[in-house]
């Protein structure tokens, strides 16, 4: 694979809820290595976009290419697509029966067949990578919320996947939690991993992310560097929008 | 009008004087007294007083006598060992009114309810019932275990198709009465050539029917589980099922125990009605009994039987669920 592939890509992707129309045409590319930051009012169908590329919402219409392969054909199993692509929430949605190891080892023994003992020895890596090695055996509930975010970041690479999704992934931390968890997503994007972040955190983006793309109404109405959006754009609704959180 | 009103009485109660009388432990004894004197006096005897003299005064007593322990009860005031005596009197008053009104021919109390001699040798035929009501609970038990999560499980995939029929079924089998689907599949079936035994007859009914009760609790403590468990199990690659075995399940049987439980129960108490299709349960047997005997104490030792073995159970249930209920408060705090 040289720099330049192109990981993911969209065209014109539409997606209803009854009759309530989300996205209205997204079209896009992705390639690998690259930080992508989704930005936009609320509503403005960011996260509907992000579940649609992973199939957790049903598109209404339109193509998504993963590495090339159009996974909203028939023949997909989708199940194999989502091992590629690691999702990070809101909410963590950590298992709360499992402890953050099991949580981690969990996808990797279930769904690659890995020995436990492998499973273990990888899980153990991710969270030492995470910086939270001596809470292997604590439940979710005993974490606080940047520690479980931590834990649910390395449970979506223990499936090694070549691309990262993060929904809003600090807008549930209390804000001294924020930066621990910025922290190992500005490492991963140093590393290499292609990723899409829905996140109004301005300082990361415009440290990490190689692209914006900015979302309205369910229309990306402008695309480009983080240094065109903030500092010269045009748009009559992004400046608007930019006026408002910064 | 420059008048100030009086600040210091604002919130002072302004009850009536005999509401304020009755809070006072006088007007416990004095009440007390009254309704003895009534109890001596005033009660008439059954023989010689006309029919709505007497139908009233026995009235206005019992009135009396609620309203004394009402008002007792309902005092957060008084102590409560005094809401225990009024609670016994009430309890006192009311046997005592039927022992001397209803007619009963009390001399035979002992010989025909409580007539131990009648099951002298015969024990064994109540354990031996007894233990074929477990036995058809156990197996019921866990035939209706298995309907109901397999029901659950089934109304996890959303298909609108299979959940109007399996809504069907559960509707069908929480309506219509357990004693008829057993009459109907023992008195009825043979007739188009399908003879079940009575023991067959009895665990099919009662797995059908607790089957669909026991699959609105997994349901509910499947639905308990909150939807973004499933997001993040799918988007890590888990296939459905494995989803449901390794995600919700785990999290939702601890939810659904206590009720599944009490469901359960109820499904023990229900055997007792297999003895009309001539299941050899605990309270056929004891009909056996009271028939070859012609006592009843079979009967009330059966009963006993019944709640020994129950209550237990309905107290594991009650703990069950306050330990569920204590476990949410903490993790909601």
């Amino acid at each position: 694979m040289n720099d330049s592939e192109t990981m993911i890509e969209v065209v014109d992707l539409h997606k209803y809820f009854k009759d309530l129309h989300v996205l209205k045409g997204v079209s896009t590319t992705v390639k690998q290595s690259e930080v992508v930051a989704v930005m936009g009012p609320s509503g403005s169908g960011k996260s509907t976009f992000l579940r649609c590329l992973n199939r957790l919402e049903e598109p209404s219409s339109g193509h998504i290419y993963i590495e090339g392969v159009d996974i909203l054909a028939p023949y997909i199993d989708i199940n194999r697509v989502r091992t590629e692509i690691g999702m990070v929430f809101q909410s963590f949605n950590l298992f709360p029966h499992l402890t953050a190891i099991e949580n981690i080892k969990l996808a990797p023994m279930c769904v690659r067949k890995i020995a436990d003992k492998d499973a273990a020895e990888r899980g153990l890596a991710l969270l030492d990578k995470v910086g939270l090695s001596d809470k292997a055996d604590a439940y979710p509930e005993q974490l606080s919320g940047g520690q479980q975010q931590r834990v649910a970041i390395a449970r979506a690479l223990a499936m090694q996947p070549q691309i990262m999704f993060f929904d809003e992934p600090t807008s549930a931390l209390d804000p001294e939690m924020i930066g621990e968890v910025l922290d190992v997503m500005r490492n991963m994007a140093k590393e290499g991993m292609t990723m899409m972040v829905v996140s109004h955190e301005m300082g990361f983006i415009k440290e990490a992310a190689d692209r914006i793309l900015f979302l309205v109404d369910g229309l990306i109405v402008e695309d480009g560097t983080p240094d065109h959006i903030f500092n010269r754009s045009k748009h009559k609704r992004t400046l608007e929008f930019l006026s408002k959180i910064i | 009008m420059s008048e100030t009103p009086d600040k210091s009485n604002k919130f002072v109660r302004t009850h009536p004087a005999w509401f304020v009388w009755l809070r006072q432990p006088s007007s416990v004894v004095f009440s007390f007294v009254l309704l003895v004197g009534y109890a001596f006096l005033l009660l008439p005897d059954k023989e010689t007083a006309s029919p709505i003299v007497f139908y009233a005064s026995i009235n206005i007593f019992i009135v009396l006598v609620l309203a004394f322990t009402g008002m007792v009860l309902a005092d957060n005031k008084k102590p409560e060992i005094l809401k225990m005596f009024a609670a016994l009197l009430l309890i006192a008053v009311l046997c005592w009114l039927f022992y001397r009104y209803s007619g009963a021919e009390w001399g035979r109390l002992k010989d025909f309810f409580f007539n131990w001699e009648t099951l002298e040798g015969n024990w064994w035929i109540l354990w031996q019932g007894l233990e074929v009501t477990l036995l058809l609970a156990f197996i019921s038990g866990i035939g209706s275990i298995l309907t109901g999560l397999l029901i659950a499980v089934l109304r996890t995939l959303h298909s609108p198709t299979l959940n109007f029929f399996l809504k069907i079924y559960v509707d069908v089998f929480r309506s219509i009465p357990m004693i008829v689907v057993m009459v109907f599949i023992f008195f009825a079936l043979p007739f188009m050539g399908i003879s079940l035994g009575s023991i067959l007859t009895t665990v099919l009914a009662l797995s059908l029917g607790y089957g669909a009760y026991a699959s609105e609790c997994f349901r509910a403590g499947i639905e308990s589980v909150h939807s973004g468990q499933l997001e993040a199990a799918r988007s890590l690659g888990l296939s459905r099922w494995k989803t449901i075995s390794k995600i919700i399940l785990p999290q939702a049987i601890p939810v659904v125990i206590p009720p599944l439980t009490g469901t359960l129960v109820a499904m023990l108490k229900d055997t007792a009605v297999a003895s009309i299709v001539a299941a050899p349960e605990l309270l056929k047997r004891a009909r056996e009994l009271y028939t070859s005997e012609t006592n009843p104490t079979p009967l009330v030792a059966a009963a006993l039987i019944y709640l020994a073995v129950l209550i237990p159970l309905v107290r594991a249930v009650n703990l069950l669920e306050n330990k569920l209920q204590k476990k949410r408060h903490t993790q909601n705090e």
